[in-house]
């Protein structure tokens, strides 16, 4: 191999080979202004898009440098044409600025008058400008700060926004490296660390982690950093208590700091809490939740599992954007495809790394998938083949030859911690009762939620069949082996979820076993091998057994 | 002065001469029969201008300089002479640099004669009456003006009260040209600065408004001249007395520069520009080859008008990935370069009503099968020469309709020149210097002023258009780009500097091609397979591993690698195409550098289990039975062996045979089967005799069919009366009237003839009457029929000959006579 580790493709994709020496450095260069796209074990794929370019300007990058960037590490010739694109498309960015004037409040200011005319006559910005001030200034009411933001990025011309950020009211908040209550000392990871800092110096914005790789202290520290009152929205109310017992664990916040703002409790302290459900609940076809955001001048707004966010909270974020915005995920990818809302209300991606990278890390087991293929019986072929089309994968997904195969699997790992993950009721019952062993699911009441959790931490209950509640949010570090037998479809973030569920490291280090069961020849097989998608581009290799081989006598090893 | 001229010309030494030749070679264009003959031509108004065109912009000011020192009384100048005046500005040029352009001009012939008595050649003053933007002397044109420029001190005093507007005008006008046109009106609207005679006006602050150019017209300062298209609109002149003066801080002739401008631009790394262009140039062949093969797939109609319509534009620019105006110049490149055609529609026409298709030529499949840097060297040689200007694309004509790819409005003969002229400019620049657009332009304007005005826009897409086909990288020349601008211009100096070819074989043109190919990537011959089923080629792939792609794998990302992923669908697409799973497993393990993953073993394996579960076949007919002992016993009976009939399965056999032949057989080895139909219910038939046709007995006929028919009276009679008739008429034919029959042999026609015959016609056709005709044939020769007239109208006479019962149409403009039978 001569040249540079780098192929720019004239589709914008950047194919970059890790084996290669320069590999390291290049990938360290083009991070900024790149999005990785696929991360597969020999080749990576990084993508130039608008979005991306955009966000290098806002860090301080200039196309120069981009430019250069692309030609050193190159190993081919760079068409001049797409780095004169690259270079136009940077070049739109901060043309216009959102700022605070001293007089006129928050206006937007061009840099090129002729950008401002040509977005000013724009009818996606009716409404949200307000008087002009001068030839190069428009005034914009405050409230239409995020709306204009998301405006501007359509229109193409995105506004550098240096309107600042309120502090908000201040409250102190220390993280307990130190060890808190007799606790061990610890330190923030390394990329915990960057990702902190990123955060911080861009102002507010994404932080993409594996599962398992401490988001939560990610979160903590952030708080740490703005020493003021902070409103964290999370999915469930179990995922609420773990970030409280984290945080207490953690920081300098006590319990008496820390709210709950669910369909249970309804407190509003320093540090607030609350789940998307509760905000997004209606009467009326109001939303009677809504006072929490300005309940308090919040200095900090945390989303966990941002790529989950719903639709309305949206709208609520984006007359928020005088506050710190972080957003928390695994995964950047909304099956709903609004990546670009979230990067325009609550702030582009600050902070990305591979899961193989942490994996080799040693911050998340390493974990070994396998898929296994079930071969139905002759009847249950017979009633998938006249099925109606809609109810195809559910019976392909709840054949009950699965039953024995998942038995077999659970045999294997005889001392792990195991969960049985499945999306349909009925087909957990069954599992419940064939396996005996407990079931959590949508209706389990949270203390009962609470008690079996706690059971399996302990080791008491060795295995534990979990519904889609089990998908996001739920610290379980002692499980090692997932066995997934159905799930949302082709569902690529929930594959990635589930997989999060077994990646906590160990204690003594050792693998982490994922295992799906899909039926052979049917719309099952379909839908795995789109919900693989995005860990294969991860770079998770699947294997593919027969679940004769699951079944079988153990087969003697060979090589 | 003409004679004085050719007097010079006829002292010449031979190589003077041959050197005049060289540097006006239309002057030999033909060949002039003697040197008289050249004088004259040498002086003529188009010569001229065509050697001003390829002078500098200095040399050209040079020229300024000696026409505004001629003597007057004798039309001659001094190199002395135009050394002052030259030289007089701030900013002097270098007398050696002054010197150097009079040489340049005595080279040509547009001055000559000695030193101190220069000579202009004549016709130089047609082509441009104002030497350097200055106009006539004010004694040409106004006494009372001229008086007022012969008083220095009050001509001063007159400028400086001229007011803000008015000196905008004389500014403008000293600048150059001298001449301006007045809106109409302004000269009999009240000058300026007569303020009590005018009504406020809002636009100006409130201060009245007057007219500056009526000021400057009161005061003498201009000068109304006649002239201007229409006569509608006065002109004004300023006269050249002024002009001198207002140029006190520019010099005489306006701002000097004996050398171009200097470019400001840093020049490019040569390796990053060489690298931009070259990596352009895979993007335009890839380009080029995804529009050629879109066009191979889906031929472009040509419109009626000509070109490509602009749906058609879209739709390949829209499946080729790249904008309009990259398609529209990758099409015009590639036509240019032969490697699309038309060809003309069989049968009817098209969508668009259009007969001819765009589609690719034979040349396309030899031009595909060369190197990637041959291949771009025919298209960019093509670009080099081809009398298209792209830019118009897209635009519209003078009668407002868009012109169209490929369309004969987008034809300009200039087109390559303006090529060559703006790559000469890169070219002459240091290597990889990198100028800006206006740079370029400036250059191009200095370099020869008189050809670059007003093809700004057309230089500009040059060099649009060198960027997209990678001529030149982040604006730089390319190495290449040079040689092979190089080769291109040796070429056609190649053609008369060396008549019998001696010298071409020794450079074939090669070099542009290999200084490309080794900037461009070699041809790999692996790729690496991920987990995620995707297929990266890290580089162009040699031809046999591209042909093995295309088979077992969708293309997903190209451009300097390619990515391929590998689906269900395409490994049966390779199953298909005759692959077994182990051809597969082998490829994929002899092409890959890193292992095979296990999904992609299992995907094969799966996909090729899964091959062909369902078969397809034909078959005339199927024998089916519930008892299949009973089918074995078809089966292995001898008497229906010529059935060759088949097992399916245990309960179905089936043969090539139609149902009919199989029943019978069956039937005659002793079975008893029964037809059935499609819905399975069975088909019972009875045999049916067969027949022929039927027939019509021999009985009805006449008994002796050799016996001579009976005819009956009244038919008989009906015969004589025809043969009658037809005697009657032939004798008539000989006794048409003799003004009828042809005038020519009875004198002239009468005048009036073709109007009585009209109207003997038009009663005719009122009484129905039988008329004569005389009428001339398509040969011009003269005949005449007896006709009953039926209709007259629309230039036409229907009428019915009697003889032949036919109905005939005569032009009434043929017809000579008619005259009615009596």
């Amino acid at each position: 191999m001569s040249g540079g580790p780098l192929i720019v493709q004239s589709d914008k994709t950047l194919l970059l080979e890790i084996d290669h020496p320069d590999a390291q450095a290049c990938r360290m260069a083009i991070a900024p202004f790149a999005e990785l796209e696929r991360s597969p074990e020999h080749v990576h794929t990084y993508r130039l898009t608008p979005l991306g370019l955009w966000n290098a300007r806002a860090a301080g990058h200039d196309a120069e440098g981009v430019v250069d960037a692309l030609i050193k590490y190159s190993r081919y010739p760079v068409p001049h044409a797409l780095l004169v694109d690259v270079a136009e498309t940077m070049d739109r960015y901060g043309r216009l600025q959102l700022a605070n004037d001293p007089a006129h409040g928050l206006v937007l200011r061009a840099l090129d008058r002729v950008v401002l005319v040509e977005v000013a006559k724009s009818k996606k910005l009716a409404g949200m400008l307000g008087n002009r001030i001068d030839d190069d200034t428009i005034a914009v009411h405050p409230s239409e700060r995020g709306r204009l933001k998301q405006a501007l990025l359509k229109l193409g011309w995105p506004a550098e926004d240096l309107a600042g950020y309120v502090d908000g009211e201040a409250h102190p908040i220390e993280l307990a490296e130190a060890g808190k209550d007799g606790g061990r000392p610890w330190t923030l990871r390394s990329y915990q660390r960057e990702a902190v800092e990123a955060f911080w110096a861009g102002g507010s914005g994404v932080v993409v982690l594996p599962c398992g790789a401490g988001k939560t202290l990610v979160g903590a520290a952030a708080m740490a950093e703005a020493k003021a009152t902070t409103l964290i929205l999370v999915t469930n109310t179990v995922a609420g208590r773990q970030w409280k017992r984290e945080l207490i664990a953690r920081t300098s916040l006590t319990e008496e700091e820390i709210g709950e703002y669910s369909g249970e409790r309804k407190e509003i302290r320093p540090v607030t809490i609350a789940t998307y459900q509760v905000l997004t609940s209606r009467r009326g076809g109001a939303f009677t939740h809504l006072d929490l955001f300005g309940a308090r001048d919040w200095g900090l707004v945390v989303y966990d599992e941002v790529h989950l966010l719903p639709a309305p909270i949206f709208r609520f974020t984006a007359d928020l954007q005088a506050r710190r915005r972080l957003g928390l995920t695994a995964t950047l990818v909304r099956e709903d495809g609004r990546e670009g809302d979230v990067f325009s209300l609550i702030g582009p991606k600050r902070y990305d790394a591979p899961w193989k990278d942490i994996e080799s890390q040693g911050w998340i087991a390493p974990a070994e998938c396998v898929e296994v293929r079930v071969t139905l019986t002759d009847a249950e072929r017979m009633a998938y083949a006249t099925a109606e089309a809609e109810e195809r994968y559910r019976m392909a997904a709840t054949a009950r030859t699965k039953l024995p195969v998942v038995r077999a699997l659970l045999d294997r790992h005889p001392d792990e911690q195991t969960l049985v993950i499945g999306a349909y009721i009925d087909q957990l019952h069954q599992l419940g009762e064939y396996l005996d062993a407990p079931i959590v699911q949508g209706s389990t009441t949270n203390r009962e939620r609470e008690r079996l959790f706690d059971a399996f931490r302990t080791g008491e209950i060795r295995t534990l069949v979990i519904s889609k509640v089990g998908n996001f949010s739920i610290d379980l570090p002692e499980a090692a082996v997932a066995i997934q037998v159905s799930g949302t479809f082709g569902s690529r973030q929930e594959e990635a979820q589930r997989l999060g569920r077994v990646l906590r490291p160990k204690a003594d280090g050792r693998q982490a076993h994922f295992y799906t069961v899909v039926s052979r020849d049917t719309i099952d097989t379909e839908y795995a091998a789109h919900r693989q998608r995005f860990l294969a581009e991860q770079g998770y290799a699947y294997t593919i057994v027969d679940a004769d081989d699951v079944l079988g006598p153990p087969l003697p090893t060979v090589d | 002065m003409s004679t004085s001229l050719a007097d010079h010309l006829r002292s010449l030494p031979d190589e003077s001469l041959a050197a005049l030749l060289q540097l006006r070679p239309d002057l030999v264009v033909p060949v002039p029969a003697d040197v008289a003959a050249l004088a004259l031509r040498a002086q003529s108004r188009v010569s001229v201008s065509r050697a001003l065109d390829g002078l500098d912009q200095f040399t050209l000011q040079i020229m300024d300089a000696a026409r505004l020192t001629r003597d007057p009384a004798d039309g001659t100048t001094s190199v002395d002479g135009v050394l002052a005046l030259a030289t007089t500005g701030p900013n002097p040029p270098a007398p050696t640099a002054v010197r150097a352009a009079v040489d340049r001009l005595r080279a040509r012939f547009l001055l000559y004669g000695p030193d101190s008595a220069l000579h202009l050649v004549g016709g130089i003053d047609e082509i441009s009456p104002y030497p350097a933007g200055l106009g006539r002397p004010a004694a040409e044109l106004d006494p009372r003006t001229a008086a007022l420029c012969a008083d220095p001190a009050k001509l001063r005093r007159t400028l400086l009260s001229a007011p803000p507007s008015a000196r905008a005008i004389l500014d403008r006008l000293a600048a150059g040209p001298p001449v301006g046109s007045v809106p109409p009106g302004a000269l009999q609207a009240p000058a300026v600065g007569a303020d009590d005679d005018l009504p406020p006006d809002d636009t100006n602050g409130g201060a009245p408004t007057g007219s500056p150019v009526r000021w400057l017209v009161d005061h003498r300062l201009l000068v109304r001249v006649s002239g201007g298209k229409g006569g509608t609109t006065g002109m004004v002149e300023l006269p050249r007395e002024i002009g001198l003066l207002l140029r006190r801080e520019t010099g005489p002739l306006g701002p000097l520069s004996s050398s171009p401008p200097q470019v400001a631009a840093t020049p490019r790394e040569p390796k990053a520009a060489d690298s931009a262009g070259a990596g352009q140039t895979m993007e335009v062949v890839r380009h080029t080859e995804a529009l050629l093969e879109q066009l191979a797939a889906e031929p472009a109609p040509v419109l009626r008008s000509g070109g490509i319509g602009v749906r058609d534009l879209r739709r390949l620019a829209r499946a080729t990935g790249s904008d309009e105006s990259t398609a529209a110049l990758l099409l015009e490149v590639a036509y240019a370069a032969g490697l699309t055609g038309e060809m003309e529609l069989p049968g009817v026409a098209g969508r668009y009503g259009a007969d001819q298709q765009v589609l690719p030529t034979a040349g396309y499949e030899m031009w595909r099968a060369a190197s990637l840097a041959q291949r771009w060297e025919q298209l960019a040689r093509a670009w080099l020469t081809m009398t298209r200007q792209v830019g118009l694309v897209g635009q519209r004509d003078d009668r407002d309709r868009p012109i169209t790819v490929l369309s004969a409005e987008a034809e300009r003969a200039g087109a390559p020149a303006a090529r060559r002229a703006v790559l000469g400019i890169l070219a002459d620049l240091e290597p990889a210097s990198a100028p800006s657009v206006e740079e370029v332009l400036a250059l191009l304007d200095w370099q020869a002023p008189r050809r670059s005005r007003g093809r700004e826009n057309t230089h500009r897409e040059v060099l649009a258009e060198a960027a997209t086909l990678g001529v030149t990288g982040l604006g730089a020349l390319t190495s290449y780009g040079r040689l092979l601008l190089a080769e291109a211009t040796a070429n056609e100096h190649g053609a008369t500097d060396d008549p019998l070819g001696l010298l071409a074989d020794a450079e074939d043109g090669g070099g542009a091609i290999r200084a490309l190919d080794t900037l461009l990537p070699a041809p790999v011959d692996h790729f690496l397979v991920q987990a995620d089923l995707t297929v990266v080629v890290p580089g162009p792939p040699e031809p046999a591993l591209a042909a093995e792609l295309e088979v077992v794998a969708e293309p997903e990302s190209a451009g300097g690698a390619s990515v391929h992923r590998i689906t269900t669908s395409s490994v049966r697409r390779a199953l298909d195409a005759g692959y077994s799973a182990d051809d597969l497993h082998d490829l994929f393990r002899r092409r890959s550098r890193t292992p095979v993953p296990q999904g992609l073993t299992y995907l094969v394996d799966d996909a090729a289990r899964k091959h062909g579960g369902l078969r397809i076949g034909s078959a005339g007919a199927y024998l089916r039975s519930d008892d299949e002992a009973l089918l074995a016993e078809v089966l292995a009976d001898r008497r229906v062996e010529a059935l060759a009939l088949r097992r399916l399965a245990p309960t179905v056999l089936v043969t090539p045979y139609q149902g009919g032949r199989l029943l019978s057989v069956l039937r005659e080895a002793g079975y008893a089967p029964v037809a059935e139909d499609a819905t399975g219910s069975t088909v019972l038939t009875r045999p049916r005799a067969r027949r022929a046709p039927a027939r019509v007995s021999v009985g009805n006929r006449t008994l002796d069919p050799l016996a001579t028919p009976h005819l009956p009276l009244p038919r008989l009679l009906g015969v004589v009366e025809q043969i009658r008739r037809g005697d009657a008429v032939a004798r008539a034919a000989r006794r048409a009237p003799a003004v009828v029959r042809g005038a020519a042999s009875d004198g002239p026609v009468p005048a009036h003839s073709h109007h009585d015959a009209l109207a003997v016609l038009q009663q005719a056709v009122r009484d129905k009457a039988l008329v004569w005709v005389g009428y001339v044939d398509a040969h011009g020769a003269t005949a005449s029929r007896l006709v009953r007239p039926v209709s007259l109208g629309a230039g036409y006479l229907r009428a019915e000959d009697e003889r032949t019962e036919m109905l005939h149409t005569f032009a009434l403009h043929r017809i000579t006579a008619a005259v009615l039978e009596k």
